[in-house]
């Protein structure tokens, strides 16, 4: 991403912003509220249009009107929310918007037992992860398993190259904390770029490799994990620097 | 994780929905065993109840999609009247051949269940009011094109919709009220339709996000729900033989009650063909068991209402999660909250007593009505 501006009426909410992401990276997006990260990332994942600069994607320019149009890239995000259906269960969830069908007749009906095997199986096989049930409504399963099956529909297309995850360990216990670091670990490993929104420096930095600092629509700098300090961060993220 | 298995609350969760009202169903079947056994308990009776609840089928179907979604749909029944007009018109005036006739009145129905969704997705509308004043606006049409006529005496064919039987096998209605059902069912679980249904009501924002075309699918929810409300309108002309614009007038509240009878959620995202289907059997039931007791007719309303109380308790009841109960009823009877309202309570009653007190000390001689 190249110069992204994005203005909302009179506010200026990204202003000149440049972020790269390589893949078996995990790039962390740290800043305070209101700093534009959720902006940033609704640019990247096609949510909004940026109203001006540039975005590439290997060496093809990026050009997406709709979060379809960068699914289809290979662009995805789990937001924190998770855009879980509570009531479905896990396997509808991990296919929905692209569910598997099967023609009755030159008819398409909704092929439930293949969409459950294969859900099983990239729950296993990507993530490592076995759910105790296969059939209970995704509002009754924890709230890791609840984001491994958010990250298992984003991962469920082979062609994914870039993972966008907002907020992912803000509403889980220290334990569920832990799982979900070692998923994203996980991920890295089968080369996806990995772009990690979060307000908890410590699992920044116990995952990322290059933290990215927002502030006030800017980026306040972009620093290697291995040669940086919470201090230094910290400090980028509240200006700190700048009046020193 | 940990994979062990399944609760045996999670096992019964799917089954919960049809549990509530097959409870209630058997209730009626064993307190009408006892009371009325030999003239409750005819294949005549039975049919009767068939009959009448198929009118229901239908528009309990798409009412489960509906309200899947956290919708509602309060126009149905002037729908169904508009519809069916439209249809006794064109075929008493015109001399249309019933089949077009019918096809007519359903693809009526399906139009204006299409501007209720227009009016609930394009002009932000919520689907109460919005629902509620196009009851308004089709019922006003109704009463303009039919005045207060009552349009009667149609060809056999459709008479045959509504009320007619194939000999040796099923009425009609009832076949046409459980192959809708068994469709409802099948777009449910097996197509996009259903699957999206529940997800919007289930999380609009996620459905959204998921790159649903969540308005796309709920007027495709309401399209469905006024087709069938025309269906009901055509199988209800069938049955009286006749029609006037102020028919069906409850029809909004009836299929509603069953639907949440049912077990599908007024809260969205969670949904039960089946128990839809029990659900309008239940009502059904219960109207003719208080026909066959000899029950004044009012006290139907009363006894709709009390079912409806009951089974949204009970359902409300079963899915919440954290039940310590410890102390039981009378305990939670007996929280400083309850024991205000207990005591609101016995101040309006104790008011409403005086009141009647001092008109009764005041009374005149007895005044004819009217």
């Amino acid at each position: 991403m190249r110069g992204i501006v994005k203005r909302f009426g009179g506010v200026t909410a990204l202003d000149d912003v440049d972020l790269d992401a390589w893949s078996g990276e995990v790039l962390a997006i740290v800043g305070d509220n209101g700093a534009g990260k959720s902006t940033l990332i609704k640019i990247l994942t096609g949510v909004y249009q940026p109203s001006a600069g540039s975005m590439s994607l290997g060496d093809q320019p990026l050009q997406m009107n709709s979060h379809s149009d960068a699914i289809d890239l290979g662009i995805d995000a789990v937001y924190q929310t998770l855009a879980l259906a509570d009531h479905l269960d896990p396997a509808a969830n991990m296919f929905l918007g692209s569910e598997l069908t099967r023609r009755v007749l030159g008819v398409p009906f909704l092929d439930n037992r293949r969409m459950r095997a294969e859900a099983e199986r990239v729950l296993l096989e990507r993530l490592g992860v076995t759910l105790r049930s296969m059939d209970v409504a995704t509002e009754s399963l924890s709230g890791g398993q609840r984001q491994a099956v958010a990250i298992a529909r984003a991962v469920y297309h082979d062609d994914l190259r870039v993972l966008v995850m907002d907020e992912p360990t803000a509403a889980l216990g220290p334990q569920e904390t832990a799982r979900t670091l070692k998923l994203i670990e996980a991920l890295k490993e089968q080369g996806l770029a990995i772009i990690l929104i979060s307000h908890s420096l410590d699992d920044v930095f116990a995952v990322s490799d290059r933290i990215h600092v927002m502030r006030r629509g800017r980026c306040a700098g972009t620093v290697k994990t291995a040669d940086s300090t919470v201090a230094e961060v910290l400090g980028l993220i509240v200006g700190a620097e700048a009046a020193a | 994780m940990s994979s062990e298995s399944p609760t045996v609350k999670e096992r019964l969760d799917p089954y919960l929905a049809i549990i509530g009202p097959m409870i209630m169903i058997l209730a009626i079947l064993l307190f009408m065993g006892v009371m009325e056994p030999a003239r409750y308990f005819r294949v005549s009776n039975f049919s009767i109840i068939f009959i009448e609840a198929a009118l229901y089928l239908p528009m309990a179907m798409a009412m489960t999609f509906v309200i899947t979604q956290r919708g509602i749909d309060l126009s149905i029944g002037s729908i169904a009247a508009l519809s069916a007009i439209l249809m006794a018109y064109l075929l008493k005036i015109y001399g249309i051949p019933v089949w077009a006739a019918v096809g007519f009145a359903v693809l009526t129905g399906a139009l204006l269940g299409f501007v209720n969704g227009m009016v609930i997705t394009r002009f932000k509308v919520p689907d109460l009011i919005g629902t509620l004043a196009m009851d308004l606006v089709y019922r006003g049409f109704a009463l303009v094109l039919a005045k207060g006529l009552v349009l009667a005496r149609f060809p056999d064919e459709l008479k045959m919709i509504g009320r007619g039987e194939i000999p040796g096998f099923l009425p009609v209605p009832v076949i046409i009220g459980i192959s809708t059902m068994f469709v409802g069912y099948v777009l449910l679980t097996r197509t996009w339709f259903g699957r999206y249904s529940i997800a919007i009501g289930s999380n609009p924002e996620s459905a959204e996000m998921s790159g649903i075309a969540v308005d796309r699918y709920r007027v495709y929810a309401y399209v469905l729900m006024g087709a069938m409300a025309g269906l009901a309108g055509v199988m209800l002309t069938g049955k009286l033989n006749a029609i006037q614009a102020t028919s069906a007038p409850y029809f909004n509240l009836h299929v509603i009650a069953a639907v949440v009878v049912g077990g599908t959620s007024l809260f969205g995202g969670r949904a039960s063909m089946l128990g839809s289907f029990a659900g309008v059997l239940l009502l059904s039931m219960m109207i003719n068991a208080l026909v066959t007791l000899r029950i004044e007719f009012f006290w139907q309303s009363v006894a709709s209402g009390v079912v409806i109380i009951l089974s949204v308790a009970f359902y409300t009841w079963v899915q919440k999660k954290d039940r310590d109960g410890s102390g039981g009823l009378v305990a939670g009877l007996r929280t400083p909250d309850n024991i205000k309202l207990f005591k609101l309570a016995a101040w309006l009653v104790a008011l409403i007593g005086v009141l009647l007190a001092f008109g009764f000390l005041f009374a005149g001689g007895r005044v004819a009505s009217g």
